[in-house]
């Protein structure tokens, strides 16, 4: 069954990217590669400079994929294997690739300006100045899942933790190697992934047990730390070894699922609303995106496409391959962590429960309301279960002669690399957004704008939000507003993509941008209505403090969003087509 | 004063005289028109009058030509018309006139004394701590570069030449164009500083009998003992018969600011206040006596 | 055949490896360009519309600045649709 996932998944993505893919570059976007891309126009040897289509997408892909794909599928399982692979694929295919290329592309036909600056030009200044806003709160509540994430990991599998700083020592050591010492390249890289290879193996030797509060103290002084030091020294090497892990992964995964060959032992259908966010029975509809997020529909990744990789397009024919075709391969790891978990994750359950001697009623019938729990009661929730089942699944196949215990390293340190440097890049970037929200207030207030703008303090202000939400627990609410936030992002800009493909270029198919936009804005809207309803009280009568605060999140990105819908209307854009 | 100086010094050595003062009273003095060339007044005085205006127009008429021929077309428009705002500054100012200064002493080699008269405290203060403050300047962007070449390096070891479009960006500190210069202006600035602090060169302080010139000439005095150039002379111009008392008090203080400094006293012509024409030959012959050249 | 199989595989090494590369240079890549806008905005900022003075300092090395001047136009441009720029650059994942 996993093998048979995997190729149907494939071929799926393959056909319909040549299809629908193929239409929606002719008929939507009127791709023509007479127009020459802004890094052929604006050519500036800076950042317009024309890549090659391979190398800008091993660039876009690496930019996007992190840890995000791989713990949403692991929450998802709740609704059984079947909803959550069909939103994986199908959301992919018609919502959240089509969000990237779109994002791409009007980039690309703005001079390579962002996808804010669009948004600003296509519907109003209000929208782009709240895209500071939603980012920030983006950011923090990143913090706060993936520190939430590692930390539990780290409590369940101490050899990670271990991994994990001799894979820092190794990143420093490589900075010195590529940037100070200036060791030719091939040569430092190969002694990177040896070092790499040893921090895993020293890592299973010597694992490093400390409390769950430890572990988040560490993260809050790491995260300070870090992101004061030049980016060569710790940040480049650490994202360049980053990138050779997520290949072994995906590589050793994607293997191992081709070679499983094993049924799926979780139910395909477990009810529409199981137990998930909150502890609260969750409608497939409309909360899905906000759970599996980059997996699948991701806001974040039209930043990406529209702020970077755009400029450096080089011609309009490529920016399928790069916009809707990296989204697939993300599609694509999703498709495995869903196939690793359906095939080995119940197994790895049932071996947890045992192994804590407690009775285990996990079965087909309750599966909705039980899984959450249960998982998390024996520590395998979220990325845990994720590393166990990867590691379940490669044991099971040919490629077994590889010990258990580093493939489960392996994957810890994958997710928790990836996650380990969004800890930081995001405080340096949140200092930023902080300093345009404050932009208002240089000439009302100028001493707020000075202490809000100061290096320390807008670096505290987002580490210790974050951190103290994620030391507070109640993760499942704290993942949930991050997915809302990070769909509202992409509700924007692909009602932005839609906009200009609707209003400015009257492409006749439309439609296929347009009627995904508003059905997106719909369900975010929904969902973050249903949140607000129903999950968050829940969490604040637990525990007031961050259920407050993050409902304080929430509400202000609602009402965010209804100002966005308004001006929308509103705007030229939309009216000179009606 | 400096123009009486420099007659007497005329009298037994070869000198020149420049004013850079703005008020343009050399001419006056001397009774001649002076353009900003040399003039010969004997064959011992030469006057000359720096128009500051002429040579902002000039230095930067200077540097539009060696930017008509590195810039491309379109660019050299643009930067033509800011170039006429650009000879208002008063960064400009200042630095043509210790270019210009800087010029004469290189190249004026057959006279024995170069008398500059100076523009009024402030001006002058600030335009003599030139030097020094712009090789701290300097230095701050040399490392700023330094910087810029070593991460183009570190780019260059990783990535190689990306595509032929793409310029070959200098990384090797040899080849950076911007550097060398910086370095010249550097050693130039230099140079010119410890021109200005060493044995061959003097500042004449002129102050006159009141407090308020006693104040500035603190002032002065303070200011060039923080550049370390050599004050050697004061005098105190324009005494009173009636007014000695304070003229004897502003030279005990200012002697007490300066102690190894000699001080010479000039008396107020009277013919000079009765509107009569008045010669310069009354100043005492050995005015500039700390100056003789051995 | 085989050997156009062998040039495929070989592009696929040359783009792996190119790719590999730009991503650990993209970071310094930033950093030297933000350099050498700070470079040009100490130096000749007054050319691109800021109110700093324009010294002779500047005009004697304005013939050698051209890319930098390049640069600080364009960033002065674009100062205001960093965020974007940014995100991609560093990337939360």
């Amino acid at each position: 069954m996993t093998t048979l996932i995997i190729f149907v998944g494939f071929f799926l993505y393959l056909i319909l990217y040549l299809t629908y893919g193929k239409k929606l570059e002719r008929d939507v976007v009127k791709v023509s590669n007479e127009q020459p891309t802004p890094s052929h126009r604006l050519y500036d040897g800076v950042d317009y400079i024309p890549a090659r289509k391979e190398v800008l997408l091993g660039h876009h892909f690496a930019s996007i994929a992190g840890a995000a794909p791989i713990i949403g599928p692991a929450l998802a399982i709740c609704w059984g294997w079947a909803p959550a692979l069909l939103w994986v694929w199908l959301g992919n295919i018609f919502i959240g690739a089509v969000h990237d290329y779109l994002s791409l592309m009007a980039s690309v036909r703005y001079d390579g300006k962002s996808v804010q600056f669009v948004a600003t030009d296509l519907i109003g200044k209000r929208t782009g100045y709240a895209f500071y806003w939603i980012v920030f709160f983006l950011l923090i509540l990143v913090v706060a899942a993936f520190a939430a994430i590692i930390g539990g990991m780290f409590v369940r599998t101490p050899a990670i933790a271990s991994a994990y700083l001799y894979k820092i020592i190794a990143a420093l050591i490589l900075g010195v190697l590529i940037y100070r010492v200036k060791m030719n390249f091939s040569l430092a890289t190969i002694i990177g992934i040896a070092m790499l290879g040893f921090a895993i193996w020293l890592g299973v030797e010597t694992p490093i047990k400390a409390s769950y509060t430890t572990w988040m103290w560490v993260f809050f002084f790491y995260i300070f730390i870090v992101s004061a030091i030049p980016v060569n020294v710790l940040l480049q090497p650490r994202d360049y070894l980053n990138s050779w892990l997520l290949y072994a992964g995906l590589v050793l995964g994607f293997v191992a699922a081709v070679f499983a060959f094993k049924g799926f032992e979780v139910p395909a259908f477990a009810g529409f609303s199981p137990v998930l966010l909150g502890g609260k029975p969750t409608p497939f509809w409309p909360a899905i995106p906000l759970v599996i997020a980059c997996g699948s529909l991701s806001g974040f990744h039209s930043l990406v496409a529209s702020g970077t990789s755009s400029k450096q397009l080089d011609k309009e024919t490529d920016g399928l391959v790069i916009g809707y075709g990296a989204m697939f391969l993300e599609g694509f790891l999703s498709t495995i962590v869903v196939v690793s978990i359906a095939g080995f994750g119940y197994t790895a359950l049932k071996t947890a429960a045992a192994a804590k001697a407690i009775g285990f009623n996990l079965n087909a019938s309750n599966w909705g309301a039980t899984f959450t729990i249960i998982s998390g009661k024996l520590g395998l929730s979220k990325a845990n279960l994720f590393v166990q089942s990867y590691a379940d699944m490669v044991a099971s196949t040919w490629l077994s002669f590889i010990p258990a215990q580093y493939v489960k390293v392996l994957a810890g340190m994958w997710v928790a690399s990836f996650a380990m440097t969004t800890l930081d890049t995001t405080n340096r970037l949140a200092r930023y957004c902080l300093s345009e929200m404050a932009a208002p207030l240089k000439e009302s207030s100028a001493g707020l704008y000075n202490v809000l703008t100061n290096r320390w303090v807008a670096s505290i202000i987002p580490a210790t939000i974050g951190i103290y939400l994620a030391a507070s627990g109640n993760w499942l609410v704290i993942w949930g507003s991050f997915g809302a936030a990070n769909q509202l992002i992409a509700s924007i800009a692909l009602m932005t993509g839609a906009a200009y493909v609707a209003k400015k270029l009257k492409s006749g198919f439309a439609n296929a941008a347009v009627i995904p936009a508003w059905l997106l804005w719909i369900t975010v809207t929904a969902a973050f209505i249903w949140f607000i309803l129903f999950v968050q009280p829940g969490a604040i009568a637990a525990k007031p403090v961050p259920g407050w605060a993050v409902m304080i999140i929430l509400v202000v990105m609602f009402l965010l969003n209804f100002l966005f819908i308004f001006d929308f209307v509103k705007s030229k854009s939309y009216k000179k087509a009606e | 004063m400096s123009a009486a100086s420099a007659w007497q010094l005329s009298q037994s050595h070869r000198v020149l005289i420049v004013s850079l003062d703005p008020a343009h009273n050399l001419g006056d003095i001397f009774g001649v028109v002076l353009n900003h060339k040399k003039h010969r007044f004997t064959d011992s005085l030469y006057l000359k009058e720096v128009n500051l205006q002429k040579l902002c127009r000039e230095y930067l008429e200077r540097e539009t030509r060696v930017l008509t021929d590195t810039y491309r077309y379109l660019q050299t428009i643009n930067l033509d018309h800011y170039f006429s705002v650009l000879k208002y500054s008063p960064g400009i100012e200042e630095y043509a006139l210790l270019t210009s200064i800087e010029e004469t002493l290189r190249f004026q080699k057959d006279f024995d004394y170069i008398v500059f008269d100076t523009p009024p405290t402030g001006l002058t203060l600030r335009f003599l701590a030139l030097p020094r403050i712009t090789v701290t300047w300097i230095d701050r962007l040399v490392q700023i570069r330094r910087d810029i070449l070593e991460k183009r390096h570190t780019i260059y070891r990783i990535r190689g030449i990306l595509d032929d479009k793409e310029t070959i960006l200098s990384y090797d500190e040899k080849d950076d164009d911007i550097l060398k210069r910086l370095k010249t202006l550097k050693g130039n600035y230099q140079t010119l500083s410890s021109r200005l602090q060493g044995e061959d060169c003097g500042i004449v302080l002129v102050y006159n009998p009141d407090t308020l010139s006693l104040k500035e000439s603190k002032r002065l005095i303070d200011g060039l003992r923080d550049l370390k150039l050599p004050l050697r002379l004061l005098i105190n111009n324009k005494i009173q018969i009636k007014y000695k008392a304070m003229a004897d008090h502003v030279d005990s203080a200012m002697q007490a600011l300066a102690p190894a400094v000699p001080i010479q006293r000039v008396a107020l012509s009277e013919s000079l206040l009765d509107g009569q024409n008045s010669t310069l030959y009354d100043i005492s012959e050995t005015i500039l006596s700390p100056f003789e050249m051995k | 055949m085989i050997s156009s199989m062998v040039r495929w595989v070989r592009r696929i090494f040359a783009d792996f490896d190119a790719t590999h590369r730009e991503k650990a240079a993209a970071l310094t890549v930033m950093e030297m360009e933000e350099l050498e806008n700070i470079f040009a905005l100490l130096l000749i900022g007054s050319f691109a519309g800021f109110s700093s003075p324009p010294t002779f300092l500047a005009v004697e090395l304005l013939p050698y600045m051209e890319r930098e001047l390049q640069i600080l136009c364009k960033r002065a441009k674009d100062c205001n649709d960093m965020l974007a720029e940014m995100c991609g650059t560093i990337g939360i994942d």
